[in-house]
């Protein structure tokens, strides 16, 4: 299986994403494309022992910068990175496209190139990133920061799909995020969201609120990726900070090896980039994988790991079939 | 209607999701709430419906759906003379 990564993606690219891809390619066994400028990439991959693996350099001569408008720059720059590496898996020369650029540079060239599955506007990045919570998805991250209610409830469906198929719950609860539990409370978009979820056959439970998301109150919390950006950036860095207090408070009073585990702990169940990385957009027409933008070499690897288990389980097909059904259950509910 | 008015109206209700959309010449992008995923999807499978290549420029300059049908009507006819 080859998976196509996009070299130049990333705050410590193309170093790390480099070092990250030949450590994948070693661990999971899976042929890399690197996409970037061929004399950059070489540079970086000279650095490490590449014996016995399949490393293959793939030119793009160009790539996105975080400032950008990913979409208009896109259009500028068709022989970016990302571009090239999401470009092969249309064409069929990779089984995955692995990027930690920025998120909407990789949205808009899955939405470009890729498309999205049948009845879904656009590609979703969602998932746990609490571990507090692991039975609760939060949808979007960070991939489309505005949104409309239909596609709110595009989300919705997706991610009920998601957490039933992947997760294993039978019913998943879904809930608006908003500043307040009752119905009218929230801004526009959760207040004509809210009718919309009410009448979709889901099992939609209302509003729950910023508290509620570690408390896991739900299965499937929507909210639109500005927000959920916001959360995911906000609680890597408050679990960071409470660690570093504990240790000045408890350091001396409990052993050493104890508190650095509780602490060690808590930066992972807050920490999304170092958790998990990150993971395929859903509701996209083949696999496109987004790695959060900190992302160092460990990481990396771990996200192309997840590319291959997308692929190896049928993330796409699954997800077609599975929406279909759930269109089909929700017409019928809702008639 | 022409030919190019009807697929650009086609693909423009196709890719903003609004099936009972009003496309006038005074309609607006912002009218039909698109934001610059949707802008970018339509011109990229206008580029790709008639072989012909939008420059992101020119389009700053366009106001409405009268002006950006009239626009790919001369990016056609530019291709055909050519």
């Amino acid at each position: 299986m080859r998976i196509a990564v996009d070299a130049m993606g990333g705050d410590f690219a193309p170093g790390e994403v480099v070092k990250g891809a030949v450590a994948a390619a070693r661990e999971y066994g899976v042929e890399i494309a690197l996409v970037g400028p061929t004399a950059t990439v070489e540079r970086e991959l000279a650095k490490w022992d590449t014996d016995g693996t399949r490393i293959e350099i793939v030119e793009a001569p160009e790539y996105l910068v975080e400032g950008e408008h990913p979409a208009y720059a896109l259009r500028q720059k068709r022989q970016a990175s990302v571009a090239v590496a999401t470009r092969m898996v249309k064409e069929g020369k990779a089984a995955a496209a692995v990027s930690a650029g920025p998120t909407g540079g990789v949205v808009a060239s899955a939405l470009q190139f890729l498309g999205t599955v049948e009845g879904v506007a656009r590609p979703v990045v969602g998932g746990n990133f609490l571990g507090f919570a692991p039975s609760t998805l939060v949808m979007d991250l960070g991939g489309n920061v505005d949104c409309r209610p239909e596609q709110f409830l595009d989300f919705a469906i997706v991610g009920a799909v998601y957490a039933r198929k992947f997760l294993g719950i039978e019913n998943p609860t879904v809930a608006l995020l908003s500043i307040g539990a009752e119905e009218g409370k929230g801004n526009e978009l959760v207040r004509e969201s809210y009718p919309l979820f009410l009448r979709s056959g889901l099992n939609f439970i209302g509003n729950v609120e910023g508290y509620d998301i570690p408390l896991g109150k739900a299965n499937v919390i929507i909210c639109d990726g500005f927000v959920g950006n916001i959360l995911v950036k906000f609680s890597e860095a408050l679990g960071k900070v409470v660690s570093g207090r504990l240790e000045e408070k408890l350091k001396g009073k409990i052993p050493d090896a104890e508190l650095k585990k509780i602490t060690g702990e808590l930066v992972l169940a807050t920490n999304f980039a170092d958790a998990r990385g990150g993971g395929p957009l859903l509701a996209v027409d083949g696999i496109s994988c987004v790695a959060h933008g900190r992302c160092k070499a460990e990481e990396i690897s771990r996200v192309i790991g997840q590319a291959k288990l997308a692929v190896e389980k049928d993330l796409v097909g699954t997800l077609k079939t599975e929406l279909a059904d759930a269109r089909k259950r929700l017409a019928i509910s809702s008639a | 209607m022409s030919p190019v008015e009807e697929k650009v109206k086609e693909i423009v209700i196709k890719i903003v999701r609004k099936p009972e959309l009003d496309f006038t010449p005074t309609t607006t992008f912002k009218d039909m709430n698109a934001d610059s995923l949707d802008i970018v999807q339509i011109l990229v499978a206008l580029e790709d419906a008639f072989d012909i290549e939008i420059i992101d420029e020119e389009m700053k300059e366009i106001a409405n759906m009268g002006e950006f049908v009239a626009y790919i009507e001369r990016k056609v006819a530019a291709r055909k003379a050519a």
